[in-house]
């Protein structure tokens, strides 16, 4: 058993611990020290020396917190306390704890004024004595700590572990007025949601930042105490690159109502993550993002309706046989909403007009850009006659839902090419034909 | 004046043109540097260096106001290309309609899902992102260029400013480096200003599709290329309209009936 006993300084209790986790799971408070119980974690680390240099860092922070090893944690602490207090104990392991004093074993500082009076003032002497007279004088408590400090009992400890839900917050060192400042200090904090991620081995999905302002009131208008920005992304992910890059285009489209002076980062759905395994191969290996990151981030940088995806529909007008939703929405779907086939006919043109265009009519001759020579035969197409025609009809515009009466021609334009367009059939009080234009063949 | 007799040196050898590998003769078209997508069209993949459209680099297709060709061009390849990789081709922007338009509105030309379809596309391998300032477009291409998962860009590009030549340059770099073929569809003015893709191309012609390939890695083509303007269906079927309806044979009258009305009746 391999044991370190760490005295972390007051305001880095928490990342101590977290630093602790991250090279084993057997981490506890005991008393005023952080102790660890390494021996498990040996070979994954390379080595106990390995070992104690990643945890460390450096020789500097090595030599600037106070620490021990020992075979048993209590050693471990009876070695820590007594560098704490002063005297230069050896650094090695120390396997035989005879002659540490008493006053460092915790279990024995209640008694130290009687076993002082019976002459005992190491740990040797006090495990001379008798072990029936010393559990009925001073317990069984102190003879159970003996045995243990001798590595003939199991120790164990309340271990620690991380929290189910990352909330960290960080007091920012001057005042951000701008998003910019804002996103410096959100770098720290997503780094520490990467460490917690790892450790718990889940993948985020949600998380939220929220900033506290300084100010209650500006202008004469109450601020409200916190803004907040929640980060979404489709597929859980371990990797800080793709939300950091979120968040940046997220602050530069938001401003701060005031100076903000505290900044809280925490995790609103996480999901359990077993990493995706990569294949070898060289050509497998797709470099680049994934197409979920790039419709995230158009759409934070264009807007959610700029980025569209067809989905089909039935229906025998062209205008709505297909409707375009926002891919934002899609993206995290395993697969499309089925909207049904498609209607696929090569005649149909390939660019088509959201409103139909209303086309000047000269001697019974469509023009547009000229006349336009009819090439086909008509194709009449008589659809939603069951809804009600509009009261409203605009010359030139279309409503968007009305019977369709139609007949659809292709027609030849000398300067615009051919052209899909459709003659309106009158409905009982006109008298006069309309002809529009839907669509340009390309 | 004795001629000098060199030793080992034949001067009736008939003078060969030189075939040594890097050595280019102005007449003849390059070799493609990298892979090439067969473009559907056989007399252009006679024209294009390496016998196709460069599957990454930037590829120019000007067209002239009048017919617009760019989905009769590019649709073979890109229903090639969805039928053997999954992802999908990335639509930027639309092509600008020649007639006025409020703004503001929805724009007035979108894709029509089923003559995609019918013609090799399905709809469902579309991403269409719609971007007005021709800024945000180039930002667009650049960052679907990044993807992995796309296959192709394509990229409407209708006017002049905004699309610097440095920023041309820099899109046809990165779909270089990320491998993915991109198309720029811009106004036939932009023929004067300087590109940096290696494939330029003009399109005209209201019937046939008029191709002139004024850029290329190897001589530009002098004549223009006439190819079949319109898909075979839709044109078979208007040949098809025009032609004059086939005779109808007049059906044989039986002399010999049972029936009363057959019996010719006696004067």
């Amino acid at each position: 058993m391999h044991w370190l006993a760490v005295l972390p300084p007051e305001p880095e209790r928490q990342a101590w611990v977290w630093r602790a986790l991250r090279f084993t799971p057997r981490v506890a408070w005991v008393d005023e020290a952080l102790l660890l119980e390494v021996s498990a974690s040996h070979r994954l680390w390379g080595g106990p020396k390995r070992l104690l240099r990643r945890f460390f860092g450096s020789k500097a922070a090595q030599a600037g917190v106070e620490w021990a090893q020992a075979a048993t944690s209590l050693i471990a602490i009876a070695v820590l306390r007594l560098a704490a207090s002063g005297a230069q104990p050896a650094r090695g392991l120390l396997h035989d704890p005879a002659t540490l004093p008493l006053h460092t074993l915790g279990a024995a500082r209640p008694h130290l004024a009687t076993l002082a009076r019976m002459g005992c003032n190491t740990w040797g002497s006090l495990r001379a004595l008798p072990r029936a007279g010393v559990a009925r004088r001073f317990g069984p408590g102190l003879l159970s700590a003996l045995d243990a400090a001798w590595g003939e009992q199991p120790e164990s400890y309340p271990w620690l572990s991380l929290p189910e839900v990352f909330d960290e917050s960080v007091e920012l060192m001057s005042l951000a007025t701008s998003a910019d400042e804002l996103l410096w200090a959100a770098q720290r904090l997503l780094g520490l949601l990467q460490a917690w991620l790892r450790a718990r081995q889940r993948g985020v999905l949600a998380c939220e930042l929220e900033w506290q302002l300084d100010l209650r009131r500006l202008n004469g208008v109450a601020l409200p105490t916190h803004q907040r920005l929640v980060l979404r992304t489709a597929r859980p992910t371990q990797g800080m690159a793709h939300l950091r890059r979120l968040l940046a285009e997220q602050l530069a489209r938001t401003s701060l109502a005031a100076p903000a002076n505290h900044l809280r980062l925490r995790t609103l759905e996480t999901t359990p993550w077993a990493g995706a395994s990569a294949s070898l191969l060289l050509h497998e290996q797709s470099k680049g993002e994934h197409l979920h990151e790039l419709i995230e981030r158009l759409s934070v940088r264009l807007g959610a309706q700029h980025v569209l995806l067809p989905l089909a529909r039935a229906d025998h007008r062209p205008e709505q046989m297909q409707r375009w939703v926002s891919a934002l929405g899609e993206v995290g779907a395993a697969s499309r909403p089925a909207g049904g086939p498609y209607p696929v006919d090569a005649l149909y043109p390939t660019w088509l007009l959201a409103l139909p265009l209303r086309l000047q009519v000269e001697q019974d001759v469509p023009q547009f850009h000229g006349p336009l020579h009819r090439l086909s035969r008509a194709q009449r197409i008589e659809a939603a006659w069951w809804e009600a025609n509009l009261p409203a009809r605009n010359a030139g515009q279309m409503p968007a839902h009305s019977a369709a009466l139609r007949d659809y021609f292709v027609a030849r334009s000398a300067q615009a090419g051919w052209l899909w367009i459709y003659r309106e059939r009158p409905a009982a009080d006109q008298d006069e034909v309309h002809w529009f234009l839907q669509g340009i063949y390309a | 004046m004795p001629s000098i007799h060199l030793q080992g040196f034949a001067p009736d050898a008939p003078t060969q043109p030189l075939q040594l590998p890097h050595v280019w003769r102005a007449q003849s078209l390059a070799l493609a540097a990298g892979a090439v997508l067969p473009s559907g069209f056989a007399a252009l993949d006679a024209q294009l260096p390496g016998g196709g459209w460069p599957a990454a680099g930037a590829v120019e297709l000007l067209q002239e106001p009048g017919a617009q060709h760019d989905w009769r061009l590019l649709l073979p390849v890109l229903g090639s290309l969805v039928a053997q990789r999954s992802g999908p081709v990335v639509l930027v922007g639309v092509p600008q309609l020649q007639v006025p338009q409020a703004p503001g509105q929805m724009p007035g030309l979108m894709p029509f899902g089923p003559a995609l379809a019918a013609q090799g596309l399905p709809p469902e391998r579309l991403l269409w992102v719609q971007a007005d300032a021709p800024a945000a477009r180039l930002l667009a291409c650049e960052q679907a260029l990044r993807c992995a998962d796309v296959l192709a860009v394509l990229a409407w590009l209708p006017r002049l400013t905004g699309c610097a030549p440095e920023a041309l340059r820099r899109l046809h770099l990165g779909a270089l480096d990320h491998g993915k073929p991109l198309f720029l569809l811009r106004p036939a003015s932009a023929r004067q200003a300087a590109s940096a893709a290696p494939l330029r191309l003009l399109l005209g012609g209201v019937d046939a599709l008029e191709l002139r390939i004024f850029k290329r890695r190897g001589p530009p083509l002098m004549q223009p290329l006439l190819l079949a303007a319109w898909p075979e269906r839709l044109a078979a079927t208007l040949a098809a309209r025009r032609r004059p309806a086939p005779r109808v044979a007049r059906p044989v009258v039986h002399e010999e009936g049972v029936y009363a009305l057959a019996r010719r009746v006696a004067a």
